[in-house]
């Protein structure tokens, strides 16, 4: 395992990490998503270094798209929920329960 | 909503799940489900309604983890072999990440729990789509690399999904979270013989789909999304109560009904495998599903519900939903057992 492997590994594990224990608030949850997207953009772009593969440049690019398409929708969501929940909080998110 | 945007997000739905199904490169595989994901979003959220956002943000959740961890796990297969192909997932590490994020993507057992508050949320035609064409992509990927992972995780994914998907429906009242335990069980048969049988995990796929359409149909079709609604509609039309029984029992698995033909066949591959243990506690976890089938065809055929309809005889009337496709996957929830054979011979 490289240093680098192992940096966006460890990026990604902490942002997972975030978004699994961490539930206060929305914001928060999509904030680790986004932070998980980008160390995966991290890791396709250096692995087109590291492996000295010319075809593979556009993957980063292609990556970034979807993950801002992705945030956008989350953000959308943000605004859905605290217009018919009142507030951002992971913890009213519990109409469903049963 | 307006039929430009629902059409745009329909194509959408199914330009995702031919994608990764046309796909070679995880790249594309998981731009494919992300495509699935964000087309779903709105049709879910369309309603603007507490619960149907909330069920969205859910959903949103859950789908948009399990697909960055299946990127990641494809990017560190990448960083270790350098493949990028999906049948040369080989990194074990990779491997099991793979597979835990797929089972959260399609509702497995110990990851299972946005599943029945997702689809409670939802309207009908939406869960429809939920638990029948959202499940395609993600098992045209599991088909592909099945050969690879680790044969306790499937084999534990699988039982403790049937065991969950029997444990959970037991005690609902409401018609949807009962569909989505019996989803949850119905994946876990599918997984357990993945190894084995890939043909059979797709015939029982193909199954599933036929009976949870029709099941859901007729609930659209009756209006009913409680047991104590369920238990008024033989006054509102008599044949479809009828058929609600048995489409209810085949997705039970009870043998003339189209249900029994993947249990069955599953059965017989694992103790052709000399799996007899496996085998009979898939049986059993079965039976608890049964139970709740079975609650569900008590209240609606053999009790009359306390409460008078005020109503006039809503059968007389012409409904206005087109019963077609419910017609359609009725007749096949009910009578593809016969078809056995042939299938068989078509499959393998």
């Amino acid at each position: 395992m490289t240093p680098v492997h192992f940096s966006f590994s460890s990026a990604f594990i902490l942002g997972l990490m975030g978004l699994a224990f961490h539930r206060t608030h929305l914001l928060s949850a999509l904030l680790c998503l986004e932070g998980m997207m980008l160390s995966l953009f991290i890791a396709l772009a250096l692995w087109a270094l590291q492996f000295e593969s010319t075809g593979f440049s556009t993957a980063p690019m292609l990556l970034l798209a979807f993950s801002a398409c992705e945030a956008s929708t989350g953000l959308a969501l943000l605004v859905a929920t605290a217009r018919t929940h009142g507030t951002d909080r992971l913890q009213n998110l519990n109409l469903l329960q049963c | 909503m307006n039929p430009y945007v629902l059409m745009i997000l329909l194509s959408s739905l199914g330009l995702g799940t031919t994608l990764t199904f046309a796909s070679s490169h995880w790249l594309l595989a998981w731009m494919g489900l992300e495509i699935n994901t964000l087309a779903i979003t709105p049709l879910m959220a369309q309603h603007h309604h507490p619960r149907a956002v909330e069920a969205t943000t859910k959903y949103f959740l859950t789908q948009a983890t399990a697909a960055a961890m299946i990127l990641f796990a494809s990017t560190t297969n990448a960083w270790m072999t350098g493949e990028w192909s999906i049948t040369d997932l080989s990194d074990p590490l990779a491997n099991t990440m793979f597979m835990t994020a797929l089972a959260l993507k399609i509702g497995l057992a110990p990851m299972h729990f946005w599943m029945p508050e997702v689809l409670q949320g939802l309207d009908l035609l939406t869960g429809l789509i939920l638990s029948t064409w959202q499940k395609l992509a993600p098992f045209a990927l599991i088909i592909q690399t099945a050969q690879n992972i680790d044969p306790l995780l499937l084999t534990l994914l699988g039982v403790t999904s049937t065991l969950v998907g029997g444990w959970g429906g037991l005690n609902q009242t409401q018609l949807r979270k009962i569909l989505a335990y019996s989803s949850i069980a119905h994946m876990g048969w599918m997984i357990i013989v993945i190894q084995y049988a890939p043909q059979l995990t797709l015939l029982a796929l193909g199954t599933y789909i036929i009976m949870t359409s029709a099941a859901f149909l007729t609930l659209k079709m009756s209006l009913t999304t409680k047991v104590s609604t369920l238990a008024t509609t033989w006054s509102k039309s008599p044949i479809l109560t009828a058929t609600t029984a048995l489409v209810l029992l085949s997705l039970g698995g009870l043998p003339p009904l189209t249900g029994f033909m993947p249990k069955w066949l599953i059965l017989q591959e694992l103790t052709k495998q000399d799996l007899p243990i496996i085998a009979t506690t898939m049986a059993l976890a079965a039976l608890i599903s049964l139970y709740f089938y079975l609650r569900l065809c008590y209240a609606m055929t053999l009790t009359i519900s306390p409460n008078t309809t005020n109503s006039t005889t809503p059968w007389r009337t012409q409904t206005t939903q087109a019963s077609m496709p419910l017609a359609l996957f009725t007749m096949a929830t009910l009578g593809l057992l016969p078809m056995t054979p042939a299938i068989l011979t078509l499959t393998t």
